[in-house]
């Protein structure tokens, strides 16, 4: 049986990994930087599910689960947020927020 | 290499990169948000071939079904004023730094493919390529029982403090 190499998957998570810090490094709004967030953590999660192929155990595909869980908590969380910095600016750029010094 | 399982994974690669890519190029929310569901699918796709298919259905059902939408009623909540010269909105993101963040990028995806390409991986076993829900069931029942309820406890206080955060408290 031809399988794909481990090795496609994890070139693939490095790419949208990658992709997901430029998205967070560039982009000034606050819901883009958390679509960014977003995709760092299925790059992270494809590498799980990619190495727990060789696995009898499942161990990464249980982590997996549990890290798709946790994913959701944080962007429900995240997006409760960014209502009320909404409501309170009217604005959600990131270069809004400025520290008093 | 011409088996129908590479040409497959080819085809998923251009979906979930090009698509990701276009994220990061457009400054549109909502076409970033449709960008993100194209990825979203392929990365369901990537899940399938690695014989992983309670990951894919889960990942579909949550991520296409409810982040997405969670999404885009963030996009629609949060401004789209039209701005005083007609042109642009609150839809287009002004972007800052490109030059410097599209040189971590690369040097993050060339760092990475570099350090995985120097390690060899083994598998410590055979991969079997039957479902695997079955055995998921029962892992959750039996060793991960603690972690499953732990994590069910969690999502309920998130989902609350969520409702909580986001009402008008005044």
């Amino acid at each position: 049986m031809n399988e794909i190499p481990l090795i496609f998957f994890l070139w693939v998570g490095a790419f949208l990994f990658a992709t997901g810090l430029s998205i967070i490094l560039i982009k000034r709004n606050v819901i883009f930087v958390l679509m960014g967030v977003e995709l760092m953590l299925n790059a992270a999660n494809l590498n799980l599910i990619a190495f727990s192929r060789g696995d009898d155990q499942n161990q990464g595909l249980m982590m997996g689960l549990f890290v798709l869980v946790i994913g959701v908590c944080e962007m429900s969380i995240a997006l409760a947020i960014i209502l009320q910095v909404y409501r309170r600016f009217k604005k959600i750029d990131i270069d809004q927020f400025q520290s008093r010094n | 290499m011409n088996s129908p399982l590479m040409i497959g994974f080819l085809a998923l690669t251009v979906l979930t990169c090009g698509s990701a890519f276009l994220m990061l190029w457009t400054k549109n929310v909502l076409h970033a948000a449709l960008a993100m569901f194209m990825t979203m699918l392929g990365l369901a796709g990537f899940y399938v071939l690695a014989f992983a298919d309670v990951m894919a259905v889960s990942h579909l059902m949550i991520y296409v079904g409810g982040v997405l939408i969670l999404i885009l009623f963030g996009i629609m909540m949060t401004g789209q004023r039209i701005s005083k010269t007609g042109q642009t909105n609150e839809l287009f993101t002004e972007q800052k730094g490109r030059f410097w963040a599209f040189f971590i990028g690369l040097t993050v995806f060339f760092g990475l493919s570099w350090l995985l390409g120097q390690q060899h991986f083994y598998a410590f076993s055979d991969m079997d390529q039957q479902s695997k829900l079955g055995r998921v069931g029962l892992s959750f029942m039996l060793e991960y029982s603690f972690p499953f309820e732990l994590t069910g406890v969690f999502l309920l206080i998130a989902l609350v403090g969520a409702t909580y955060i986001a009402k008008n408290h005044e």
